[in-house]
């Protein structure tokens, strides 16, 4: 499953800010950026979902001649379409980074969800709801309603939310709470230990960062894979199996800062042993070819020679062959 | 001078006798043979002795003596062009082949047969191969899955163990542990397959498409089409894949669907020694060479996905016997094949019947709207095409050099097996250098990698030159071709190309089981991907110049340079990649590739029969062979069998150790010296063989009346593996018996005149798929014998027409 073109792009975008060389001066700012961006990220998790009521979405009450097409009743249908759909793209839009799109939204996705049932529902009941669905939904070329639901069905889809929801998408799944909650503890370190070092002049030294949330770091991360190996042996297919968009940008965002900002994961790298043993490796084979270019006996291959008459023309062919 | 010499030896050559006379008759056989194999039963001294040739013989043997002493006198004349042993080069023919007797022998036997058997039974017949054809296909297909689940369990099981073993070692330091255990484990499990392969079936080593093009050429590879070696060619395969080593598990895969073609229709496995008394009619070489090309076509179509690109694969490599019918059948075996493999990998995939997933190794599919093409990129494919070629020519050339030091000196099976290892081990330590020093980080966000390796790169990312190195070669060729643009950059990608080329080389002709199709489409789609953005930079961006598309380019060029084939090869990238609109470009690709590949070598495979010394018989005679004509093509003189013949005579010819003649004419047996001895017809050693073990002789047949009569059947039974000469016990008593051939030889065998041109008589093999074809005078007596040996050692080399010499090997 290829991602949507624009993610990457996203992520590159966000990369390259990250990556953005902090020099001397920058370096306070950068400081701040961080810690920021930390409260900002934990600021913006555990708000409430805001049911948002647009005014004046109601079909407008125009006098004009209209055509009798729609019974009252698949009017009412189509308005309840309309704000429930307008609600869940105002919330997906606000949501979009840092994404919170699952825990926010599902509420509104929800209630769209069954909205959208009700209108089709109707299809094969009574034969007046049946016109109602026949005139929401297929009447004609454009087929708005069924265009928006798809698209928010599919969005859905590909951020995949219903991994870390219940089964019965009641609620957050218990797996996707803890994580979360590690993920607080996390960014509440990282804040707590950037402020206590916000007047600290070395803008790169981030050792009491990375001394101090290691554990909990370590803890999120762990948690992370575990719940990414489930997610594999769950769906059988192996490949595509992500975890719902929350939880990987969440610690998408958490790696970053750790690795990229805070530049807390330093691996050793031993070049000189690596180098030995694999330069080892690499001399086997010329040890080997040229040993046995000395020592193994050439093949030899016995000739024979064929009953055949020795005619003119071969023996020119033959002595042109050796003169 | 020597025109004058030979031309009035030729009528009085009198033929039949060189036999009877070993120790004078064929003095051409330089004595080495003889010691070569000293523990041979021979009949001793004292039974030549007893001979007593007839008069008709003594003359014939007096004029044989001179001539052979006037070729002997011009040996030792000239600067002498043999000597006795030389080092194994290209230029030689070895004796260890023989060819397959596709001829039907048209004896009374099969007639009486014919007539027996009413219309009805023939239907039979037909239905036979129908069922057995879709026998063939369900079996490859099987065999076809159980090769992908198992590679598929086995890699994942060791990429998890080295990637845990990485992960762990990058925080604490110590990565040279991570190497030794990479190649440590790649070693151990490439020495077992390379032990295998060496110690137990050698046939089973390499692609095995080479052999069974030689099979369907008419070349009778010995051990071929065995039980024992499809099951050291899967096993093989499974391990060699798994070890790690530059190769795929495709070639193979045809050489397995060609021996269990072979074995199936034969109804029995001679490895188990289990008949089962079914398919007896088919067992004869003209049936089992339709099937096993049933067979090699279902192989096809289980590794690709591509049941008309197997069948077109079999019509390239043995199209000279060809019928609308087998077509038809071999279509039909194909396509079982691809849906078996289908049905079963779904039920393992989890999604029962979902048949989606055709083929070991499947392309993905190329239906974007940005993988289209335009008219301005045909000269692009076609320049990537040359490309193709000149690198596919480099590899061969390359190949061959160490090929023909392999053959030098690395002949004896242990040296084998440890080049194997150090190759696998010397693979994996190439590959984790290459991670090692790649500093190309991708974001593991969204990407499909099976096992991102972190290695150096922040958390959260992974090494991109790991996709490349730390998977099996099918994996990775199908992420070249789709992931997107900018997961590779261009230095890794180069660096892959230039690493993967001289790995895969070099592993090519290991004496382990393993193709080389991925390795060759997986260094193709590098610098086909690398192409593609350099070209996308260049036109800063442009919509059209999408680099999977240019990775799939590269692949076929680079199989095309490598390999030479061509029609099949098309259909096969067009059915794998599922997407008909690709075919004009592949198809201008490949054409491009084989011209400027053929300009400097030629294909890998035909290159490698070559060196195996295979009397192949190409599609044409050499052009310029016109002068050539039969009575210098021809071996003479000939052993002769006379119509009724001496059984100790019999005896005596077959157990010659310096001869091992197959087919021998049979003429008349006329005690009148006055008549010539015409041509009656040809007998095979196999039929002596069958009738001196059940002793059907004259005599006997005076003796008892109710002895039971010689039927088809009895020939059948002891098809494919006759049993040696030495075997069969004749007393001193049955010697002077007489043996009545008459009934059993083939009356009608292929004649042609000594003015025949070489080209002629080539064509008359080829398209008939002749074993021996007789060269007569225009009394009809027999003048030489015209074999496929004879044949292909006529080649065009590289200062107009080479002779070939004949070699022990």
């Amino acid at each position: 499953m290829a991602p949507p073109p624009g993610f990457h792009l996203l992520l590159l975008l966000l990369l390259l800010v990250l990556l953005l060389p902090p020099g001397p001066a920058a370096g306070l700012q950068a400081l701040g950026e961080a810690a920021e961006m930390a409260a900002g990220l934990r600021a913006g998790l555990p708000e409430l979902e805001l049911e948002l009521e647009l005014p004046g979405l109601e079909l407008p009450e125009l006098p004009e001649l209209e055509p009798p097409e729609l019974e009252p009743e698949c009017r009412r249908l189509l308005a309840a379409f309309a704000e429930g759909s307008a609600a869940l793209s105002g919330c997906l839009a606000r949501r979009a980074r840092p994404v919170r799109l699952c825990q926010a939204c599902r509420g509104q996705y929800r209630s769209l969800l069954g909205r959208y049932r009700d209108i089709a529902r109707a299809l094969g009941n009574s034969s007046e709801s049946h016109n109602c669905a026949k005139s929401i939904l297929t009447s004609d070329r454009l087929q708005i309603v069924v265009t928006l639901s798809e698209f928010f069905n599919e969005t859905w889809e590909t951020a995949n939310c219903a991994n870390c929801l219940k089964n019965n998408s009641e609620g957050l799944s218990n797996s996707t709470v803890e994580f979360l909650d590690l993920f607080n503890k996390s960014l509440t370190c990282f804040e707590h230990n950037l402020q206590g070092q916000a007047v600290d002049v070395s803008p790169n030294n981030y050792t009491e960062v990375c001394k101090n949330c290691n554990g909990t770091y370590k803890m999120l991360n762990d948690l992370y894979n575990n719940l990414q190996k489930l997610n594999r042996h769950g769906s059988e297919s192996g490949h595509s199996a992500h975890l719902c968009i929350d939880v990987e940008d969440a610690m998408n965002i958490t790696r970053k800062l750790w690795s990229r900002t805070f530049n807390c994961s330093v691996p050793c790298s031993d070049t000189v042993p690596v180098i030995a043993v694999s330069s080892f490796i690499l001399f086997l084979p010329v040890v080997f070819y040229l040993s046995s270019f000395l020592h193994s006996k050439q093949k030899k291959r016995i000739l024979i020679l064929p009953k055949r008459i020795q005619s003119n023309a071969s023996l020119v062919n033959i002595q042109e062959k050796y003169s | 001078m020597r025109v004058a010499q030979n031309s009035p030896q030729t009528p009085a050559l009198c033929n039949c006798a060189a036999s009877d006379k070993p120790e004078k008759g064929e003095p051409a056989f330089p004595e080495a043979l003889a010691a070569a194999a000293p523990s041979r039963h021979r009949p001793g001294p004292r039974l030549q002795s007893n001979f007593t040739p007839s008069s008709l013989l003594r003359t014939g043997q007096l004029s044989n003596v001179d001539l052979n002493e006037d070729v002997r006198e011009l040996e030792t004349e000239l600067p002498r062009p043999y000597p006795n042993e030389i080092p194994h080069n290209e230029k030689l023919l070895s004796l260890k082949y023989e060819s397959l007797d596709y001829d039907n022998s048209e004896n009374q036997l099969f007639l009486e047969e014919e007539r027996r058997i009413n219309h009805a039974a023939f239907r039979t017949v037909e239905i036979k191969r129908w069922v057995i054809c879709a026998m063939i296909g369900i079996l490859t297909g099987l065999v076809a899955c159980f090769i992908d689940i198992v590679v598929e369990n086995l890699a994942g099981l060791k990429y998890r163990v080295v990637k845990d073993n990485i992960d762990k070692f990058t925080e604490k330091g110590g990565l040279s542990f991570s190497l030794l255990l990479w190649a440590t484990l790649n070693a151990s499990v490439v020495m077992v397959g390379s032990v295998i392969v060496a110690f137990i079936e050698p046939v089973a080593a390499g692609s095995g498409i080479p052999q069974i093009k030689c099979y369907l050429n008419g070349v009778k590879i010995p051990h071929v089409v065995r039980l024992k070696t499809l099951v050291i060619k899967v096993c093989g395969v499974i391990l060699s894949v798994v070890g790690g080593l530059a190769v795929g598990k495709e070639g193979p895969m045809i050489h397995s669907g060609a021996v269990i073609a072979a074995g199936i229709s034969q109804g029995r496995s001679t490895s188990l020694k289990r008949d089962f008394k079914i398919f007896e009619y088919f067992r004869r070489d003209t049936e089992k060479r339709d099937f096993v090309s049933a067979g090699a076509a279902a192989g096809v179509s289980a590794a690709f996905g591509a049941p008309v690109g197997g069948v077109l694969f079999s019509l390239e490599e043995g199209a000279s016997f060809w019928n609308q019918f087998l077509t038809w059948r071999i279509f039909f075996a194909s396509m079982i094949s691809t849906f078996t493999l289908n049905s079963v990998l779904s039920v393992y995939h989890g999604n029962a019947w979902d048949l989606s997933s055709p083929g070991l190794i499947n392309f993905g599919r190329f239906d974007n709207e940005k993988m289209g093409y335009t008219i301005q990129e045909i000269p692009i494919f076609i320049f990537m095409g040359v490309v193709g070629g000149i690198l596919g020519a480099l590899f061969n050339a390359l190949n061959y050099w160490l090929t023909m030091f392999r053959i030098r000196y690395i002949h004896r099976p242990c040296l084998q097996v440890i080049e194997a290892m150090l190759v696998a081990a010397v693979t994996a330590a190439v590959g984790f250098v290459m991670i090692y020093c790649s500093r190309d980080c991708q974001p593991i966000q969204g990407s499909t990698v099976a096992y991102p390796l972190q290695l150096f790169c922040a958390d959260g990312e992974y090494n991109s030159m790991a996709t490349a190195f730390f998977n099996t070669p099918e994996k990775s060729v199908v992420n070249l071709f789709h992931d997107p643009p900018g997961s590779y950059n261009p230095m890794t990608l180069g660096m892959f190309t230039l690493m993967y080329f001289f790995l895969a080389c070099w592993t090519y002709g290991l004496t382990v089981s393993a193709g080389v199709f991925i390795p060759s489409l997986l260094i193709g789609a590098a610098w086909g991907r690398l192409f593609g953005i350099s070209l996308s930079y260049l036109t800063k961006g442009s919509i059209w110049a999408d680099p999977g598309k240019y990775a799939l380019m590269g692949a076929a060029a680079q199989l095309g340079g490598i390999v030479r084939m061509t029609l099949s090869l098309t259909v096969i990238m067009m059915e794998a990649t599922g997407n008909v609109t690709y075919g004009f470009p592949i198809m201008l690709v490949l054409m491009t590739a084989k011209i400027v590949g053929d300009y400097f070598v030629e294909g890998l495979y035909d290159m490698h029969i070559q060196l195996q010394s295979v009397p192949f018989l190409h599609w044409e005679a050499p052009v310029t062979s016109h002068s050539l004509t039969a009575r210098e093509v021809m071996s003479t003189p000939v052993t002769c069998l006379r119509r009724i013949e001496r059984v100790g005579t019999v005896v005596d010819i077959l157990s010659d150790t310096s001869s091992n003649h197959n087919g021998f004419p049979v003429v008349e047996s006329n005690p009148d010296t006055t008549q010539v001895a015409g041509l009656r017809g040809l007998i095979l050693r196999s039929q002596l063989i069958v009738l001196l073990k059940h002793k059907v002789f004259v005599e006997r047949a005076n003796l008892s009346l109710v002895q039971r009569r010689l039927k088809l059947k009895d020939f059948r039974d002891a098809y494919p593996r006759f049993p040696p000469i030495q075997s069969i016990h004749v007393s001193q008593d049955e010697r002077e018996c007489m043996i009545d051939l008459s009934e059993f030889m083939n009356p009608s065998p292929y004649t042609v005149p000594q003015e025949a041109s070489l080209p002629r008589v080539f064509k008359l093999f080829r398209a008939l798929g002749l074993r021996h074809l007789v060269v007569v005078d225009n009394r009809n007596e027999v003048v030489g014998m015209v074999t496929r040996k004879d044949l292909a050692r006529y080649r065009l080399g590289k200062e107009g027409l080479e002779e070939l010499s004949l070699a022990q090997t």
